[in-house]
């Protein structure tokens, strides 16, 4: 039984300040069991300007174990996989606290992103290239930020209408892009499913 | 089925409760003037973001509601409060003064919680401590608010039910006599102030908001001095105290001076969110109090209780990590707190509630005469037996334990092997003698 009155809590929570913290958190579906964040990244890193999506399930024993995190969004980090997206960061896994919130795991993963720890690496390739070449790997991480993480500049209309070429119906299109919050890859994952 | 309509419209007036605190946009902005209940930030449970429900006090200080902190204990080692992490192993008792003083400020919010949270209990048929009844009604009469709204008498009706639905918990009759003698030992335990609290006489009016007049000294006093509580700590007992009140003998583990309660691992550190709205509450009393306090300390001797974490326990903390020690992983005492026991564990074979009694050799020592922490109906005539620990989880407590440090790659299996034997000793090196050790031997057999 998953506590959904804390999470309901905890949405309305964060809604409260989302341009304090640019953090924002999305239903996914009709469940408050899934959920999408997303955290901007942080400035005076190369994950500056982008947008990145976080995939979040609930589990049942929450608040008393942790949510489940994985980027969506492909990210260039030491302890972030390149291919699954799957975040190692202490807080999501045994220093898990009934304490923390969604709000405050996804202000970590967003600090984690300024502070790589290279020597406990989740992808063992990027963490090579950090300690090795510093150079590369921020060009590398900017260039993914560049590639995946930025907010597409198309309007609602632009990509009910892109969605709508695609061939799917314009109504469909336009009740999943509000579902997930206007993402159009996950909008087309939600109307391809 | 009637009863169950009724549940069914209580939790409807949850749900416009709900709402009212913000959480949906959609309501009546009339039923919202009427009904809504605001409450202090101080009272946000850290784990459930509720209005706190039969609150504990840590010995860190920081406060959650009883099955809060039951849910986040570790069944297999230490428990850490959420906020800090402050270590502890010992489940407390509700901070009965501070569950009358939410109660009187928000009864509204406070008994919306008691209505989810019994709806919880009863379908995992495991409750928390339940208070009279008679209490609880005069409580409610007390708290009679003057505004006329039409909710606030939707919830009053509400009432009866409430106590119905405790009531329906002793099934029999009988049962619930016993229900009501132990809400009677726990009364004895407990420091006196819902009397103190009774007498409308004390009210003081505070030109705060209208339900936060009730609010008076008399509900914020300390066990020992009686006093306005000064920089409040709360014993594992429940009992609150001012800091300064509380003798602290070196040597010896510190005991309630009320119900002579163990409290285990030191001095507590003060509970500053009701330190904070004592003195917000009260800013001239807390100031005299504080006043008063200093003088105190400087005539006696400047003796100022340290906050030092080990000071009492610390032998028990030693093997308490010893991986070869007995740990009953999952079950606690139910005198203490001590979760999971360490040690001999004794459960009582006459209770019949699925949660069981159990006690751990230090308590069952002192044959406790309270009820049991999820309101077993446990009287002092009931004859205990003592349990064997799971050998299988202890050695899964074990492995995560090492797991957990990392230094598993350094243990040969050899090692893991002669630890379950060495815990096979300790078993029978415990014992009372009682005809337990040879239970442990046979097991021991078997497993080799």
């Amino acid at each position: 039984m998953i506590d959904f009155s804390r999470v309901q809590k905890e949405l309305v929570e964060c809604g409260k300040d989302v341009e304090g913290s640019g953090i924002k958190l999305n239903i996914k579906g009709d469940s408050l069991a899934r959920l999408i964040g997303s955290i901007p990244g942080p400035i005076g890193t190369p994950y500056e300007g982008g947008i990145f999506k976080i995939d979040i399930t609930i589990p049942d024993g929450y608040p008393f174990e942790p949510p489940k995190m994985q980027f969506t969004t492909k990210v260039w980090h030491p302890n972030i996989s390149s291919q699954s997206g799957a975040i190692c960061l202490d807080i999501l896994k045994d220093q898990w606290s009934p304490a923390l919130t969604l709000k405050t795991a996804l202000l970590s993963v967003q600090a984690l992103l300024s502070s790589p720890e290279p020597d406990d690496p989740q992808d063992a390739v990027v963490a090579q290239q950090y300690l090795k070449d510093y150079q590369t790997f921020v060009g590398t991480a900017r260039y993914w930020t560049e590639t995946f993480a930025k907010a597409s500049s198309l309007g609602i209309e632009d990509k009910v209408k892109k969605l709508a070429e695609m061939g799917f119906p314009e109504a469909q299109a336009r009740s999943a892009l509000d579902a997930v919050g206007g993402d159009e890859n996950l909008a087309l994952e939600r109307l391809c499913s | 089925m009637a009863l169950q309509r009724k549940e069914n419209a209580c939790e409807d007036t949850n749900l416009a409760e709900n709402e009212q605190e913000g959480f949906s946009k959609s309501f009546d902005a009339n039923l919202a003037d009427n009904e809504q209940e605001e409450f202090s930030e101080s009272f946000v449970c850290c784990v459930c973001l509720d209005l706190l429900y039969k609150p504990i006090v840590l010995s860190c200080g920081h406060i959650s509601c009883f099955w809060c902190v039951h849910r986040s204990m570790s069944p297999l080692c230490e428990s850490h409060c959420p906020i800090c992490r402050y270590p502890y192993y010992h489940f407390p008792t509700i901070c009965w003064m501070l569950h009358f003083l939410l109660l009187k400020m928000y009864p509204i919010a406070y008994k919306r919680r008691e209505i989810q949270t019994l709806e919880v209990e009863k379908k995992d048929d495991c409750y928390s401590p339940q208070f009279d009844d008679d209490n609880l009604v005069s409580y409610v009469k007390f708290d009679h608010p003057s505004t006329s709204s039409s909710c606030y008498a939707g919830n009053l009706a509400s009432n009866p039910q409430n106590v119905g639905l405790s009531a329906s918990m002793g099934q029999s009759g009988s049962e619930t006599q016993k229900q009501h003698k132990g809400t009677i030992c726990l009364k004895d335990v407990f420091s006196g102030s819902p009397e103190a609290s009774g007498t409308p006489a004390q009210v003081k009016m505070m030109p705060q908001n209208d339900r936060q007049q009730k609010i008076s000294v008399a509900d914020v006093v300390c066990s020992a001095c009686k006093q306005l509580l000064f920089r409040p700590v709360v014993l594992n007992c429940g009992h609150v105290f001012c800091e300064s009140c509380i003798k602290n003998s070196a040597d010896e583990m510190l005991r309630c001076q009320i119900c002579q309660l163990p409290h285990p691992r030191g001095f507590p550190k003060v509970c500053l969110e009701l330190d904070h709205f004592i003195k917000e509450q009260f800013p001239q009393e807390y100031a005299k109090q504080r006043d008063a306090i200093q003088l105190r300390n400087i005539s006696d001797k400047p003796e100022t209780p340290s906050c030092s974490l080990n000071k009492g326990g610390g032998g028990k903390a030693a093997w308490w990590s010893d991986p070869q020690s007995n740990v009953h992983v999952g079950v606690g005492c139910d005198f203490c707190g001590m979760f999971p026991i360490v040690g001999d564990r004794y459960r009582c074979k006459d209770c019949k509630e699925k949660v069981g009694f159990d006690l751990c050799a230090d308590c069952y020592k002192i044959r406790s005469k309270i009820p049991g922490r999820f309101n077993q109906q446990h009287t002092p005539d009931h004859e205990f037996e003592v349990k064997q620990i799971n050998i299988m989880q202890n050695i899964m407590r074990l492995v995560t334990g090492q797991l957990r440090d990392g230094s598993i790659e350094n243990l040969p299996l050899e090692g893991i092997e002669f630890r379950l034997e060495d815990l096979d000793l300790v078993g029978d090196g415990d014992g009372d003698g009682d005809g337990d050790g040879e239970h442990t031997q046979n097991d021991s057999e078997g497993i080799d």
